[in-house]
């Protein structure tokens, strides 16, 4: 058996100044190449989920492992983690004033690349890169020349998350609800920027909340994920009978 | 009659008044044997106690030692050197540029000590005056060289009417415990147009002392901005007046400031007449256990209808042990009027180091990015290209040296 691109084992994780624990158990296996969905309520503890992966600050791991391509990643700082081929598509973009986004990019780029022991990208050859990458996502030249996600619209912040990802081509990426706040059109060009971004070695975990996202990027499995933990796993059709049964057929919640 | 308490003069108080009564300068050794050097209570000193800070004076002879190396150029400069209080510069000035020794002190009286001790050790000044559209930038170049020791140094600078300038002033030297009181004094007519930038780099040991007067007439357009990152004590004092309609002024500033250092701006702006508008925006970044205060004063007479000002003061603390106080004040005796200050004081925001670490960029290196976007919009004020360069490496040097522990 070839080892799983992520591997989740039994993972508890709670807010370090206050003590209550998110998420109680989470088991999640993605292989290969393989695209995954995360569907769950609001407060569910997915955006949770994928800061704990990051490694952000705060959230403390009490139990469970988490592997990379094999290797825990647990040890790791949040840089590493991404160097090591991990990337999270923000829920919520941060706003970065005085930092040009042109600026952002190459610095992550290099910093990667430093971190892997390449040589520094070249300002023409980076230059290339970004407008063939931009080009995909209908991201204009005047929108790379502004700082980082300042004064984006929700769509151009989701769009210039795709075009980090396409950027530092990443081995795992984790979308967390990168339909939200997007109308049709602009859902369709993030989607179309995300399949074209599929491939036999980069496998993704693309969390959402409502079953439209998945009809554009049609995953291999669809998890579903209640009071911090997986409960139900199923293929692309699980989405579906959510969508109709509703969650409390899964959490036994009221909706 | 009330009985003043007689004051207790310190050591660096008695050497201060010798001096002073040496240069004959009678009225200022009066003033400070009756008051001694401010402490905290005097509200203009409240964050810089001299009775505890200044605690030694060295004497008023420079040391033959030569100058050292400029520590700032600027690619194209005019450059005057002020090597311990003595200025000197090469061949004529370029069109437009008439610099000239004159008699007495360039500052105004006023009742603060260092005004006081800077005119009583001054009997004459360095004028600078510029006529028409000056192309280069002036860069007076103030080194102070070999031993400890007190120099004053007084500098006017005249901006003719219509005229335009950009005005660099530098403060280096050796990592002595010098006393540095120096006082500049800018007079803009009538629609003149000045770029002023002022850059402390003083050695460690260094106490260093700057007071500015602006007196701004009509329809005068100002930048200011002044960059501190050197001296174990510095304190600027600025005092601006708006004297003439349409005039507006950017006055801006910050602090750089790293471990054992103490730097105080003290901002003191007058909009006298109607129809002035002016931004104060002053910035602070601090690292180990250094200090950085700023405080802020507009005053808008009762006639200065339709003064428009917007003070602003931020800091950036890079440690915990990093203190940084900011006082704004609003005098205003005018009704129709537009102003406002504000103020926020915190550290690196965790969500946007978060963002950058998340893509790969170290820890140190994200906080970098961080620091810098934070002076950003400072550096983005000065247009000409060779001393915006200068200016960002300045900067940029700052922010990638390690800090003192
Ligand atoms: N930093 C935090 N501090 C306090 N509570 C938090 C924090 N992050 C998440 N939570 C709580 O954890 C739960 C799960 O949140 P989240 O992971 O954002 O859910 P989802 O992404 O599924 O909507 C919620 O109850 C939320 O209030
Ligand atoms: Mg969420």
């Amino acid at each position: 058996m070839t080892t799983p691109m992520l591997e989740i084992r039994d993972l508890h994780v709670r807010i370090e100044d206050e003590g209550t624990e998110i998420l109680k158990g989470v088991n999640l296996t993605v292989p290969r190449g393989e695209v995954h969905a995360i569907m769950g309520r609001n407060g569910s503890g997915k955006s949770t989920l994928s800061y704990a992966i990051s490694g952000r600050e705060g959230y403390e791991i009490t139990e469970g492992d988490v592997l990379l391509d094999g290797k825990s990643i647990l040890d790791m700082e949040v840089d590493e983690r991404a160097a090591a081929g991990l990337f999270l598509a923000f829920q919520y973009p941060i706003e970065i004033p005085g930092v040009a986004t042109m600026t952002f990019l190459k610095a992550a780029m290099n910093a990667q690349r430093k971190a892997r022991g390449e040589d520094e990208l070249g300002t023409p050859e980076f230059m290339k890169e970004v407008r063939n990458a931009a080009a995909g996502l209908s991201i204009d030249n005047e929108m790379l020349k502004r700082a980082l996600n300042v004064g984006f619209s929700g769509g151009e912040k989701k769009r210039a998350e795709i075009l980090q990802m396409a950027l530092l081509k990443p081995k795992m990426c984790i979308l967390d609800e990168t339909d939200s706040g997007l109308d049709i059109d602009a859902l369709k060009v993030v989607s179309d920027g995300v399949n074209a971004l599929r491939g036999p070695d980069r496998s993704m975990l693309v969390i959402t909340h409502y079953q439209r996202l998945l009809n554009h990027i049609v995953p291999d499995r669809v998890h579903v994920f209640a009071d911090g933990r997986v409960v139900e796993s199923g293929d692309k059709d699980l989405a579906l009978e959510l969508e109709s049964k509703g969650y409390a057929a899964f959490d036994g919640k009221a909706a | 009659m009330t009985i003043a308490m007689p004051i207790r003069l310190g050591p660096a108080e008695e050497v201060l008044i010798a001096q002073l009564e040496s240069t004959g300068a009678k009225e200022a050794a009066d003033a400070l044997r009756a008051k001694g050097l401010p402490n905290r209570k005097v509200e203009a000193y409240h964050y810089t106690d001299l009775k505890t800070m200044l605690r030694d004076v060295p004497g008023t002879t420079a040391s033959a030692d030569a100058v050292s190396a400029p520590k700032f150029q600027i690619a194209g400069a005019y450059r005057v050197l002020i090597a311990n209080g003595v200025a000197s510069h090469d061949g004529t000035p370029p069109n437009g540029i008439i610099v000239s020794e004159e008699e007495g002190n360039a500052l105004n009286p006023r009742d603060d000590v260092i005004v006081g001790m800077n005119r009583g050790l001054t009997s004459s000044h360095l004028k600078v005056r510029f006529e028409g559209s000056v192309d280069p930038v002036v860069h007076l170049d103030y080194r102070l060289a070999g031993e400890a020791h007190h120099v004053a140094t007084s500098v006017l600078i005249e901006v003719a009417d219509g005229a335009t300038a950009t005005v660099v002033q530098s403060f280096s030297g050796s990592d002595a415990a010098h006393l540095g009181n120096h006082g500049t004094r800018i007079v803009l007519g009538k629609d003149a147009h000045l770029l002023h930038v002022i850059i402390d780099q003083s050695g460690m040991a260094t106490r260093h002392f700057h007071t500015m007067e602006y007196a701004i007439d009509e329809k005068v357009q100002l930048k200011t901005l002044g960059i501190n990152l050197g001296a174990g004590l510095s304190r600027t004092s600025i005092f601006g007046s708006f004297n003439g309609g349409g005039a507006h002024a950017d006055f801006s500033g910050m602090n750089l400031i790293d471990a054992r250092m103490h730097c105080d701006v003290k901002l003191d702006l007058t909009h006298a007449v109607p129809d002035t508008t002016s931004t104060e925006l002053y910035k602070a970044v601090v690292r180990g256990d250094g200090t950085s205060a700023f405080q802020g004063r507009i005053v808008v007479a009762q006639d200065a209808q339709k003064t428009d000002a917007k003070m602003m003061s931020q800091g950036l603390m890079l440690s915990d042990e990093a203190q940084i106080f900011t006082k704004p004040e609003l005098e205003i005796y005018a009704d129709d009027v537009q102003c406002g200050h504000g103020a926020t004081t915190g550290d690196l925001d965790e969500n946007s180091l978060f963002y950058l670490m998340s893509r790969g960029i170290p820890k140190d290196e994200a906080a970098g990015i961080l620091t810098c976007a934070f002076v950003q919009e400072l550096l983005d004020r000065v247009e000409d290209a060779e001393l915006n360069e200068a200016l960002t490496g300045l900067v940029d040097e700052w922010l990638t040296s390690e800090g003192r522990a």
